[in-house]
């Protein structure tokens, strides 16, 4: 597991996080029902990086003649399922975000 | 996630069964092991026995390695009397090991791992095809 992917997902996480906070000020006058977008997202992207950090362990390990070559295989299994799942849900939302922008008012 | 579940179990089934192929490894190497003193036992033949073993966290059932006991079977005893391991009547004992039983264990061994092998590629594939529906 490359470490430029997990750097990709932490850096889309910060921005996630950025234009969230405004979002919450914004609709501060309502009360909030149930989690956010963003705080899912966030989550996600949490989840990913933590799986893809114990992959990267794993094979370290591995590398290193440590490790069993059963957990390595499971460890970078889940990782990437995790960010196949996050990049499948980014790209349905930059998607619908630029179809938003293409709208004719 | 069930079929990260599944693919849990099916890893603990990796580890069980490659553990057995040690042991059968372990047996067929020390097919010809005799005792370092005259008269004493040889390398007694290992068996290794299976459980089921639930995950308190997600509550699937895996499979682990129990025991490995030592088979009680008798030794075979052959004629050698130069041997520095036979006994005072010339007879040396060998390991109750069985090159055909260990084949067949072998193989026994080698097919569950190819099964389990299949499950996880089969879960694999069924959550790529799951995150496929969101692109």
């Amino acid at each position: 597991m490359s470490i430029g992917a997990f750097d990709a997902v932490s850096a889309y996480g910060r921005v996630l996080g950025a234009t969230r906070t405004p979002k919450i000020a914004e609709t501060e006058a309502a009360p909030e029902t149930g989690g956010s977008f963003g705080g899912m997202i966030e989550k996600l992207v949490s989840e990913t990086a933590t799986s893809l950090r114990s992959a990267e362990t794993a094979s370290a390990k591995q590398v290193a003649g440590k490790g069993d070559l059963i957990d390595v295989v499971t460890a970078v299994g889940a990782a990437e399922t995790a960010l196949d799942t996050v990049v499948a849900v980014r790209d349905r939302m930059v998607n619908a975000y630029s179809e938003i922008m293409r709208m004719q008012i | 996630m069930d079929l990260k579940t599944s693919l849990q179990v099916s890893a603990s089934g990796l580890r069980a069964q490659s553990l057995r192929m040690r042991i059968i490894a372990e047996n067929l190497a020390n097919a010809d092991s005799v005792s370092r003193t005259a008269g004493g036992d040889p390398y007694r033949r290992r068996l290794p026995s299976f459980k089921s073993e639930v995950d308190r966290s997600s509550g699937a059932a895996g499979v682990a390695i129990a025991t490995i006991e030592a088979d009680k079977s008798a030794f075979q005893r052959v004629y050698q009397p130069g041997s520095p391991a036979a006994d005072a009547t010339g007879y040396v004992k060998k390991p109750n090991v069985n090159a055909l039983v260990e084949a067949a264990d072998m193989k026994a061994a080698q097919r569950s791992y190819e099964a389990n092998l299949s499950a996880i590629e089969a879960a694999k594939s069924l959550t790529m095809r799951t995150i496929d529906l969101l692109k």
